[in-house]
C-alpha cells in the first residue's frame, strides 16, 4: 500500500494525504478525518525517508560514540535516547572503535543520509573537521571534551578537577605510593586527568613517580595487563587511580588473582560510577560522573539549536557539570566525611 | 490591603505557596493560587530528575520528615504545566536546583522562555547533598547567582539554608550576585526518630524537616538576613497560621511561604491565612501589610544590651489554689515559695529569667521590667 494508493481509496489528491501527514492542521477536518480513517483501516505507514526528503529532515541524529561496549558511554546514550525519543527523533548510534578515522567515516554517512543532527561524545575527530561541520549548517554538539569545544556546543565535566579529587582522597587516607592507569595520551580529557593527578601529589610533596603513569585504551583487557604491570615494579603502588570504573574492575580481578586484597593490600578508586560499580566487590569508590545528565543536557542542546537555527540570539553554550566523591569500601572506609548520602 | 511589591512581583497578598509535592503540576499550581496564594512556586525542577526514588514522609505530630527530591517531569514537560499553571492568572515562581553555574542558568533561561514570573534558585536542599548544603560555600552562591542574573530578564530569588555557618555572608553574597530576593529556610536535614523496637530509623535515609519545629530557626534566620542585607526576604519555615505570617513580616520579612501546612491541612489553609491576616489589619487599623515589616526587628538587641533592661517576675494575684508547684520546684534560683497559700517572690533572688512564667498552668505570673 503506498501514498497513491491511500489517496484513491479516501477520494483525495495524493498531495492531501501527505499534509495530513505532515502539516494536517492544514486540512479540513471532514477531509483530515476521512484520509486518517483510510490510512488507520490500511495500515498505512509512510516511507521515511521519503517523507525526510519532503520535510527536509529526516527526525535521526547521529551519536558518535567511541566504543559502545563501554558502559560510562551507554548510560550518557540513554540520557540523550529519553530526551530525543520524547521529541520524535530516533536516534542512530555509530561505533568509532577509538578510531579518529572511523569517527570522521560515520559522521560523513550521517550527514550524507540528512540527519537532522550530530551528537560526538569523547570524540578525537579533527578540529578542521568539527569546524567545517558547524559552517555547513549542521547541527553539532559534543558531550566531554573534543578538538573545538570552543567552537561548538558542549556539556563536560572538568576532568583535571574530578582526578585531583579522587588523588587528594587517597592521600588523605594515608597513600603516598599511588599509580594512575588512564586512557590514551592523545584524548585532551585524559591529560586533563593527568594533570589533576600530578597536581593532587605535588600539593602534597609527593614525587610524580612516571613509572606509576601508564595509558591504554579502556578496556578490561588492557586494564588487567597494566595492573600486572604495575605489581611487577620493584616497588608497587599502594593505590591504583583508575579514570574509568572499566579499568578498576579490571584492576581489582587483576589483583585478585595475585591474591592481593583489596582494600587491605591495595585500594582502587575508579572514576565515572556507572551502575555496576555499586554491586561488584569490592564495592567502588569512585568519582560520580553525571554520565546520563550529561546525555539529556546534550540532547537539549542540540535541540536547541535544530529548532533556533535561523534565530539571531544564538550563540556556543557550554555547560559543565559538577562531580562529587563517592566513598564505598574499594579505598577503604577512611575519611568518609565526603560521602554523598 | 495585603497587597505588597515582592522583587517587582505585585502579589495579592504575602503568602506564597512553597516549592513542593503540593505544587508538582500545573493543575496544582492553578488551585492554589485559586485557593488564595499570592503567588506558587512550582516543585523544585532539575536537569536529570531522581526518577527510581519514590517519596517517604514520617510525621511525629510536630514536624515532618520528608524525602523528596526534585519534581519527576523533564523540563519539557514545564512548557505545558507553566500553561496550566497561569490559565487562570496569577503568579508562577519556578524553582530550580543543580550544581554548576551553567547547568542552572541553562535550567533558568527555559523556564523563563516558558513563562515563568521569577526564578527561586534552591540551593540549599539537604536531601543528597552530604553534610553540607550547595549553599555551604559563598563564593559557590555568588557564582551560580550571577551566571543566572546575567542570563535572564525575570527577577531572581535564591532560597537559603539553616546548614551554614554564616547565613549573613551567604546573604550578602547572593545579594551582591544580583538576586533580587531570599527566601529563607530550606528543610533541615534530619532523622526524625528510630524504631527502638526493629533498630531502624523511621525512615531509611536522611531527610528534610519541616513544620511547626523548624519555625523559630527560620524566624532568626530571616532576622539574621534582614540585618546583613536590604533586599526582600521570603520568610520559610512553619507557618501554620496569620500570627505565623506576622511574626516573620515584624522580623524583615516582605512576603513568606507556607508548604508542610498544606500537606497537613489541605489547600484551603491559604485562604483561611489570608482572611485571617486581613481581619488582624482591620482590627489594628493597617491599611497596607508592608507597615508591619521589621517591627520586631528592631527590638531584637545585642546580648551585652540585656542589662540595660533588668528583668524580674511578679504575680498580681497572689492568692492560688493550684496546688501544682511547679512554679516553685522549676525557679533556678529558688526565689519563688508559698506563704499562707499565697505566692511569695523573693525580689533579691528573682534574676527575671522568665521561666516560671511560661509553665505556670494558671498564667499568674508575669515578667516586667523593673525600670
Amino acid at each position: 500500500m503506498d501514498i497513491r494508493e491511500i489517496a484513491k481509496k479516501a477520494g483525495v489528491s495524493v498531495a492531501t494525504v501527505s499534509r495530513v501527514q505532515n502539516h494536517p492542521e492544514t486540512v479540513a477536518n471532514a477531509t483530515r478525518e476521512k484520509v486518517q480513517s483510510v490510512i488507520d483501516e490500511c495500515h498505512y505507514t509512510p516511507n521515511w525517508f521519503a517523507r525526510g526528503m519532503n520535510l527536509g529532515k529526516a527526525e535521526t541524529i547521529g551519536i558518535i560514540v567511541p566504543d559502545i561496549l563501554n558502559p560510562s558511554y551507554m548510560e550518557i546514550i540513554k540520557g540523550i535516547e529519553d530526551i530525543m525519543s520524547e521529541s520524535g527523533y530516533i536516534t542512530v548510534i555509530c561505533d568509532g572503535s577509538y578510531s579518529t578515522e572511523k569517527e570522521e567515516e560515520s559522521i560523513d554517512s550521517l550527514i550524507k543520509r540528512n540527519t537532522d543532527g550530530l551528537i560526538i561524545i569523547s570524540s578525537s575527530i579533527s578540529r578542521k573537521k568539527l569546524l567545517s561541520i558547524k559552517s555547513k549548517g549542521i547541527p553539532i554538539v559534543s558531550i566531554g571534551e573534543s578538538n573545538a569545544c570552543k567552537e561548538i556546543d558542549t556539556v563536560k565535566i572538568d576532568y583535571e578537577k574530578a582526578s585531583y579529587k579522587a588523588t587528594k582522597h587517597l592521600i588523605d587516607i594515608g597513600y603516598d605510593k599511588i599509580a594512575m592507569i588512564n586512557g590514551p595520551k592523545e584524548k585532551r580529557e585524559n591529560t586533563l586527568r593527568l594533570e589533576g593527578f600530578k597536581r593532587a601529589l605535588e600539593n602534597s610533596n609527593i614525587n610524580v613517580e612516571n613509572n606509576y603513569i601508564l595509558h591504554s585504551q579502556i578496556s578490561l583487557d588492557e586494564g588487567y595487563l597494566l595492573t600486572k604491570k604495575l605489581l611487577k615494579l620493584k616497588n608497587p603502588p599502594r593505590a591504583i587511580f583508575a579514570t574509568n570504573d572499566i579499568f578498576a574492575f579490571a584492576s581489582m580481578a587483576a589483583l585478585r588473582d595475585n591474591d592481593i586484597k583489596v582494600p587491605e593490600d591495595i585500594a582502587v578508586i575508579g572514576f565515572d560510577n556507572i551502575q555496576l560499580s555499586r554491586m561488584i566487590e569490592s564495592k567502588l569508590t569512585t568519582i560520580i560522573n553525571p554520565l546520563h545528565k550529561q546525555g539529556v543536557l546534550g540532547a537539549r542542546l542540540l535541540i536547541d539549536i535544530i529548532n533556533n537555527q535561523d534565530s539571531e540570539d544564538s550563540f556556543t553554550q557550554e555547560i559543565l557539570l559538577e562531580t562529587k566523591i563517592k566513598i564505598r569500601k574499594s579505598c577503604g572506609y577512611g575519611n568518609r566525611i565526603g560521602e554523598i548520602f | 490591603m495585603l497587597e505588597t511589591n515582592f522583587m517587582g512581583l505585585k502579589l495579592k497578598n504575602p503568602i506564597i505557596v512553597s516549592a513542593g509535592p503540593w505544587n508538582g503540576d500545573g493543575k496544582k499550581l492553578r488551585n492554589n493560587l485559586k485557593a488564595g496564594a499570592g503567588a506558587v512556586i512550582t516543585e523544585t525542577i532539575v536537569s536529570d530528575p531522581y526518577s527510581k526514588i519514590s517519596e517517604q514522609v514520617a510525621y511525629n505530630g510536630q514536624g515532618l520528615q520528608n524525602i523528596r527530591f526534585y519534581s519527576r517531569f523533564q523540563l519539557e514537560r514545564w512548557k505545558e504545566e507553566l500553561k496550566i499553571a497561569k490559565s487562570d492568572g496569577g503568579i508562577v515562581i519556578t524553582s530550580i536546583s543543580g550544581h554548576s553555574p551553567s547547568e542552572v542558568t541553562y535550567l533558568a533561561k527555559k523556564l523563563e522562555k516558558y513563562g515563568a514570573d521569577a526564578i527561586e534558585i534552591s540551593l540549599s536542599s539537604p536531601l543528597g547533598e552530604g553534610v553540607e548544603v550547595a549553599c555551604s560555600d559563598q563564593n559557590f552562591v555568588y557564582d551560580i547567582v550571577k551566571h543566572v542574573v546575567e542570563n535572564v530578564k525575570i527577577p531572581v530569588m535564591v532560597k537559603l539554608s539553616q546548614h551554614v555557618n554564616n547565613i549573613s555572608e551567604v546573604s550578602k553574597a547572593a545579594k551582591n550576585a544580583g538576586a533580587s530576593a531570599i527566601s529563607a529556610i530550606n528543610t533541615i536535614r534530619c532523622i526524625l526518630g528510630v524504631n527502638i523496637e526493629k533498630g531502624v530509623p523511621l525512615l531509611p535515609t536522611y531527610g528534610g524537616y519541616s513544620g511547626a519545629p523548624i519555625r523559630p530557626i527560620a524566624l532568626a534566620s530571616v532576622a539574621s538576613i534582614a540585618q546583613s542585607v536590604d533586599i526582600p526576604i521570603c520568610g520559610v519555615g512553619g507557618v501554620e497560621n496569620y500570627e505565623n505570617v506576622i511574626e516573620y513580616m515584624m522580623l524583615g520579612a516582605s512576603a513568606v511561604q507556607i508548604g508542610t501546612a498544606l500537606m497537613l491541612n489541605g489547600e484551603s489553609v491559604i485562604g483561611k491565612i489570608a482572611n485571617d491576616l486581613e481581619k488582624w489589619c482591620t482590627n489594628k487599623e493597617i491599611s497596607s501589610i508592608d507597615e508591619i515589616r521589621g517591627k520586631a526587628l528592631e527590638q531584637i538587641k545585642p546580648l551585652d544590651e540585656l542589662s540595660l533592661q533588668p528583668m524580674t517576675c511578679k504575680c498580681d494575684d497572689k492568692v492560688c489554689k493550684k496546688d501544682c508547684n511547679l512554679c516553685i520546684e522549676y525557679c533556678l534560683e529558688n526565689a519563688i515559695e508559698f506563704v499562707n497559700n499565697k505566692i511569695k517572690i523573693d525580689k533579691l533572688k528573682c534574676i527575671g529569667c522568665g521561666l516560671c512564667v511560661h509553665i505556670c498552668p494558671t498564667n499568674k505570673l508575669q515578667i516586667y521590667d523593673e525600670n
